[in-house]
């Protein structure tokens, strides 16, 4: 028990099993030690006294386990368990070969890592967790359409999808066309993939014009077509007296036309006054197979000499080219006064992505810690970006074809977009540190926030009653999340450069596990500030010592200079400008 | 590429009457060198201008167009954007604007017109107005222009002839009427005899200079030799190199010719823990050791130690010249992504094309074998020998890198300065070859300088608190190397640039004199200008830029004060009792050997040498070394894989000063610099942000603002001493002030190479704290308004000029709040809008 004093366990969280172990360290020696198993986490800590390894991991963490060694298996450190994690690691530890020693903590392990597959219930759950603020008020429908100046005499909102009959993977509050009526978007719905009509996701405050978002239409191979869902859209184009409407395909060509075989498509020329344009993203296995690949590069070892074209066969850096430079075309567009259409397949992977960050770079707001948090609920969380499949929340079934790492893609984008502050230090308020904290919780099963599909199950799970949000976790201690250097300014629009020649690999989330990659908390930009607000405080104090112990002297100061400070410096405008500032 | 001109015809020839041309020739009225708001140099001409024109910005600039008028004189192409403030009269001369570039600098002008684009050279003609000019710059500056509408036609095609016939590559010729045209005026050769050298600096010239290096760094044990006074002993060697005490002068003459080209092992540095670092040139092997020789051989090898010396070979596992050009040449296709070129490469093959250019792997190379030698030499009391064939490029790159790596003095930019020259300038890199000025050595043509350059920011990415100089000084320093206008780049060694000096100086010319010797400098006559030093960046650059160059203050901690500066603490390790040389490893590939040839007088049959005694020490300290090596590769131990709790102070934080800065050399931690290599890639859109475009980052604010308290701290200290004459407050102030100076080989930021100790003078009235600081290094912070910075332009204006509401709140945050001193913000709060 001594060894859990230095974790603090969750309210809520309960020791399942301890035992000894040892950590098979992929950038060092193998490390004795204790495993402590609770119902939220695995807790490692070696028994070395003069190097002491840790390892805290959410069981939600874990992507799959498995055993590598039987019992008559010879060598050290041969029989143990190999755990597969969602978060670019891998952990392998080594039992003892006696008893069963292995079994016990592999049923644990197995059992509390993928609870949904034993049927228990995910940690969040369990949480008896309480923080001061109520994270799932962060964002408030109609709070959120208002502030972007809605409902106007063009766009109105319904309560349509109430109770989820329109669809059911969409939220219940929308913002559609003022002229379009509720028998036009039950006959459109009828023609979009799973219902998922288009519906505004924001509005320029100026120039009225929209960024709106659904699925595929319903072409098929015959070439189908539907007079209503022709008038809708140019509903949503005359709306700001856009003369021709960009439908935005986020998908390949190729794929648009392969989903016709599936009864998909897109718009064809029957759809007048518009323009289709592909934006060349893939889809979710071509990403998932991308990411896996660069989990192939950083882990454990990393190299040297050929590390470039490595990293170029992995194509990660260019699906996120693809992605940013298709959100810069979106928001270019309804900068310049066009209203635009995005859509995918289903529109809840790459549409959400590229809504997203379109809106990221359009409006300031969003840039705010707060803000951002808006930005997630209502373009991922509530439009159903399918996080439950996508990440698979306590689910054993890793090799689920449902995985993708398409909000990790979409994080990963943000922070391309912040780390260009190196240059432009002050647009974002939040800094690397939430980015990287959402990712963690994004897995860890401990908030409600990421759970389930899409609203209507969430409903059904009641999570936000039984569970609490990241967000509450996040604004109860906001402090290590902000950006310093943050000046609030309602700016223009911000667009990062989406060229491979300034893209960077996000080191360190990716190769962060690697002790040679230093885990700086802080920039060093950062640590500096803080540095020189330290020193500047202790310089304004011992002014002011000075000032009071030799008060009685003060009438010197301002007219005798001391004599050094006649050379070149003295004549310096801004040092005349000290003199006028010391006035003791 | 150059296809294209020889398909042109000429249409006509440009206007032949150069009188006519000539559109002013200031100089005649030498008070008034403005010319169509253009400031020029004195005997400066503007040969052609257009106005209404808008010059690309880059996004270190904040991106977008900025409008002015453009110029052409006899020596750049220089931009004077419309809003600029009038220029002062009175101020000295400075070669470039911020806007201007060198015709020097200039490697291709290409003109944009509405359907084509066209490689101009002086001979080609123009059948199209051009829409834009884009001038691909050697430095790898990409500068573009726009005509604008208005601009006349005729000014846009005439101002691209202009510079195409003008700017010329390089060869001997232009390189000298170059000079002429920007120094050449009798103004200006009278003005720059006139300069004062930065004193802040270690030039490294006089005994003196070598002197107070050697006291700074406590080597003890070592001495100044003039022995190579006339260049005798080796011609490319500086007069002035620093030997082992025990050797005198007589002996040591007989010790060059067994190295090549008498480079013999001199001493560079020494580790505050003891240790010595050397560089020489590879030993003539076919020449007959008799056993004095050895002996002094042996002597100036170990230098002051006795007892380990590890010499590090530098052919090995490192680039050669030849490998280092080409990389460079690929990497510069690369980046410039000429528009007038018909292959670029597609951005997503980018990353392995890069890779392809071999230019990072290089750059690791150098910081890999820089940041073993640092890691030998922390270990304290060996002698590290960095060996060259010829001493005269890597053994430069790597002897200066490794004291960058551990000795903080060399990452202030006096100290880096002084580190260039001694290293590079003194010690004979043959920066007129390798930067091939002339384009006459193009076989020789390496830019061993520029890798080092990048070498060092790639330190400075990883550690950019630890440094006093900015990526910005490195930048300038960058671009500087490729206008031949400096005297530190323009000479092989010292001998030449001696030769040439003396020359200036004599009243006449023999005939037969130097041409023989050295007849690439035969165009040589006394009406040459004098060259400046590239140190004197006074005159190449704005003030405002200036200011970039160093940060402001520097956060490293104050150090402990040593015991004689020595911190000697463990004395044990390696070093036995009696002063007989000892052993000699040899550190190639990472692993250490003992290969009997490695000193050619020890094997064989001058083996007359104690040899018995050798082999004992030898396989002792084997182990010993290799554990220095290890440190090296596992710089932080693996701290808590999840946890970060001892990181509180970060890997930036204070730390043991004198450990060396161990670069990372993993695939993602080695990285490109983009503002230098990527400056002139058009295609990157520009991320304009209204906010921050032309505003200093808020931490320089910040340290401006830190700056100013302690200026005003210090004078408030020294007005109440001035007050009560025998203040105790202020008396120990001065007197660690000057302990700080005697201690020289702390190294410490705050006082960057002072010399008043060196030069034997004790100042009557010791200065206040500021005055430690060198003036002339802190000019005035971007943000402060000088008085030629009124008007429109909100660009420099940050702190006091206009501040917006946005502004204020920013400023209110380096206030205290009401609680910590009400009376200090009230003083201070109204001047902050004034």
């Amino acid at each position: 028990m001594e060894l859990l004093a230095d974790v603090a366990l969750l309210p809520g969280e309960e020791r399942v099993i301890d035992k000894d172990i040892i950590y098979i360290c992929p950038f060092g020696r193998a490390q004795k030690g204790k495993v402590f198993i609770t119902n939220y986490r695995l807790y490692f800590k070696s028994t070395d006294a003069d190097l002491v390894v840790t390892l805290n991991v959410p069981l939600g963490v874990i992507c799959r386990v498995e055993k590598m060694g039987g019992a008559s298996s010879r060598g050290e450190n041969s029989y143990g368990l190999d755990i597969t994690c969602k978060d670019m690691r891998n952990l392998r530890f080594a039992l003892k070969q006696e008893g069963h020693s292995r079994r016990d903590i592999f049923d644990i392990l197995f059992r509390y890592a993928f609870p949904l597959s034993h049927g228990r219930p995910l940690f969040a759950y369990q949480s008896q967790e309480k923080y001061e603020e109520n994270g799932w008020s962060v964002y408030k429908p109609m709070e959120e359409f208002r502030r972007q100046g809605l409902p106007n005499g063009k766009w109105r909102i319904t309560f349509i999808n109430k109770t989820y009959e329109l669809c059911d993977t969409y939220p219940t509050i929308l913002a559609v066309p003022f002229k379009a009526t509720e028998e036009d978007l039950r006959r459109v719905s009828a023609f979009r993939s799973r219902g998922r009509i288009p519906v505004l996701s924001w509005i320029h405050r100026e120039n009225q014009a929209v960024i709106t978002r659904c699925s595929q239409p319903l072409v098929g191979m015959s070439g189908k077509r539907n007079k209503d869902d022709e008038r809708y859209l140019d509903l949503v184009r005359e709306a700001n007296g856009t003369s021709r409407l960009t439908i935005f395909d986020a998908r390949p060509n190729v794929n648009a036309v392969a989903n016709k075989a599936t009864g998909g498509g897109y718009e064809g020329d029957e759809y007048q006054n518009s323009e289709l344009v592909f934006l060349d993203i893939h889809n979710i296995h071509v990403m998932r197979e991308s990411l896996k690949k660069l989990k192939d590069i950083v882990y454990p070892n990393v190299e040297e000499s050929h590390w470039l074209s490595s990293l170029e066969s992995t194509h990660w850096l260019e699906h996120i080219k693809m992605v940013l430079s298709g959100a810069i075309r979106v928001a270019d567009k309804v900068s310049s006064g066009k209203s635009v259409v995005v859509h995918c397949s289903d529109g809840w992977d790459r549409t959400a992505q590229l809504s997203s960050l379109a809106m990221l770079m359009l409006d300031s707001h969003y840039r705010t810690l707060r803000g951002f948090q808006v930005l997630i609920e209502k373009e991922w969380i509530r439009f159903g970006h399918k996080f439950a499949s996508r990440i698979g929340h306590g689910d054993k079934n890793h090799a689920d074809q449902d995985r993708s790492p398409i909000f990790v893609q979409f994080i990963d984008c943000v922070w391309q977009m912040t780390k260009q502050r190196f240059q432009f230090p002050t647009a974002f308020e939040f800094n690397e540190h939430l980015l990287v904290t959402i990712l963690d919780h994004l897995y860890s099963c401990r908030f409600g926030t990421f759970l389930f599909n899409c609203e209507s199950t969430r409903d059904e799970h009641e999570v936000r009653s039984k569970t609490v949000s990241l967000w509450s976790y996040v604004n109860s201690g906001s402090d290590s999340y902000l950006n310093p250097f943050y000046t609030p300014e309602s700016g223009r629009v911000l667009y990062p450069v989406a060229s491979m020649r300034h893209l960077e690999l996000w080191v360190t989330y990716y190769i962060r596990w690697n002790p040679r990659i230093r885990q700086q908390q802080r920039s060093p930009v950062e640590q500096r500030y803080k540095e020189l607000l330290a020193l500047r405080d202790e310089y304004l104090r011992k002014l002011e010592e000075l000032q009071l112990s030799d008060s009685s002297s003060s009438s010197h100061l301002s007219n005798s200079s001391p004599p050094d400070t006649s050379s070149p410096a003295a004549s310096n405008p801004s040092q005349q400008h000290t003199h006028l500032h010391t006035q003791f | 590429m150059l296809t294209g001109s020889k398909t042109t015809f000429k249409v006509r020839q440009m206007a032949p009457d150069v009188t006519e041309r000539m559109l002013s020739q200031s100089g005649l009225n030498s008070r008034s060198r403005e010319m169509f708001g253009l400031r020029c140099l004195p005997g400066e001409c503007v040969l052609q201008r257009a106005v209404l024109v808008r010059k690309k910005l880059s996004a270190r600039e904040g991106g977008g167009w900025l409008a002015g008028t453009l110029f052409c004189t006899h020596f750049r192409v220089a931009f004077v954007p419309q809003e600029s403030p009038k220029p002062d009269e009175n101020c000295d001369p400075v070669l470039l604007g911020d806007h201007d570039v060198a015709l020097a600098s200039i490697e291709k002008v290409v003109a944009v017109g509405p359907s084509r684009t066209k490689l101009v050279t002086p001979n080609s003609s123009l059948k199209f107005t051009p829409e834009e000019l884009v001038l691909y710059c050697r430095d790898l500056r990409v500068i573009c222009f726009l005509f604008d509408r208005l601009t006349p036609d005729t000014q846009a095609v005439e101002i691209t002839y202009t510079i195409a016939k003008t700017y010329q590559p390089l060869k001997p010729g232009s390189v000298l009427s170059l000079q002429n045209a920007a120094l050449g005026s009798v103004e200006m050769k009278q003005f720059l005899s006139n300069r004062r050298r930065d004193a802040h600096m270690n030039w490294f010239e006089s005994a003196e200079d070598w002197e107070q290096e050697l006291e700074r760094c406590s080597a003890s044990g070592w001495r100044v030799t003039a022995v190579n006074d006339r260049f005798e002993m080796s011609t490319s060697l500086p007069t002035l190199n620093v030997v082992p005490q025990k050797v005198l002068d007589t002996e040591l003459k007989k010790t060059f010719a067994h190295f090549n080209e008498g480079r013999i092992p001199r001493w560079c540095w020494r580790h505050p823990r003891g240790s010595d670092l050397l560089r020489m040139s590879s030993f003539q092997n076919n020449i007959y050791h008799e056993k004095d020789d050895v002996r002094n051989l042996e002597l100036i090898l170990f230098g002051s130690q006795s007892s380990l010396c590890v010499v590090v070979d530098l052919t090995e596992e490192m680039p050669s010249p030849t490998d280092i050009q080409l990389a460079h040449s690929r990497l510069r296709a690369l980046c410039l992504g000429d528009i007038s070129a018909s292959v670029s490469v597609p951005d997503d093959k980018w990353l392995s094309t890069l890779e392809g250019t071999h230019w990072l792997d290089y750059s690791r190379c150098c910081l890999r074998k820089a940041a073993e030698a640092s890691c030998l030499l922390r270990s304290g009391h060996l002698t590290v020998a960095l060996q060259e064939p010829e001493d005269r490029d890597l053994s430069c790159l790597v002897s200066s890198l490794v004291q960058v790596m551990c000795d903080p003095h060399c990452r202030t930019r006096a100290g880096f300065q002084g580190l260039v020259q001694k290293e590079w300038v003194m010690s004979g890199h043959r920066f007129y070859s390798r930067v091939n000025y002339h384009r006459d050595s193009d076989k020789e043509e390496a830019p061993v300088f520029l890798l080092f350059l990048d070498c060092v920011w790639q330190l400075w990415s990883q550690y950019p608190s630890r440094f006093q100089l900015t990526d910005d000084f490195l930048l300038a320093l960058h671009d500087s190397v490729h206008l031949p206008l400096f005297c530190s780049f323009l000479a092989n060694c010292q001998r030449e640039r001696c030769k040439r000096t003396q020359h200036l100086s004599q009243s006449y010319t023999p005939v037969n004199g130097w041409r023989d010797v050295l007849p690439r400098v035969s165009s040589l006559d006394p009406s040459d200008p004098p060259l400046p030093p590239v140190w004197d960046w006074d005159l190449q650059y704005t003030r405002q830029r200036l200011a970039s160059f160093t940060q402001p203050i520097t956060p490293t901690p104050p150090l402990p004060s040593l015991p004689n500066g020595n911190l000697n603490t463990n004395q044990d390790a390696l070093r036995p009792s009696d002063s007989v040389p000892g052993s000699v490893f040899l550190l190639s590939r990472g692993s250490f050997s003992c290969p009997s040839s490695l000193l050619p007088w020890r094997g064989g049959s001058a083996g007359v040498y104690k040899k018995s005694h050798r082999r004992a020490p030898s396989s002792e300290s084997l182990p010993g070394l290799e554990r220095l090596l290890k440190a090296c590769a596992l710089t932080e131990p693996p701290q808590g894989l999840t946890s970060s709790s001892s990181s509180s102070m970060g890997p930036q934080g204070p730390l043991d000063p004198y450990e060396p800065l161990l670069p990372l050399l993993l695939g993602p931690c080695i990285g490109v610099w983009k503002e230098c290599y990527l400056r002139g890639a058009l295609h990157a859109q520009a991320f304009s942000h209204p906010v921050s475009a032309n505003q200093p980052h808020p931490v320089e604010k910040l340290a401006w603002e830190v700056q100013r308290l302690r200026e005003k701290l210090a004078q408030a200290s020294a007005a109440a001493t001035d007050v009560q004459p025998l203040a105790k407050r202020a008396e120990p102030q001065r007197r660690t002030d000057s302990n700080f100076n005697q201690n020289t080989n702390n190294g410490t930021f705050l006082f960057p190479a002072s010399r008043p100790q060196g030069l034997g003078v004790t100042r009557a009235v010791p200065p206040p704290l500021t005055s430690a600081h060198p003036q002339a290094s802190r000019p005035a912070p971007p943000s402060r308004p000088s008085h030629r910075d009124h008007g429109g332009n909100n660009k420099h204006t940050f702190l006091f000029g206009h501040p917006s509401a946005a502004e204020a709140r920013s400023e209110q945050r380096y206030y205290p709040g009401p609680g910590n001193g009400p009376k200090l913000s009230k003083n201070n709060r109204p001047s902050v809008g004034s």
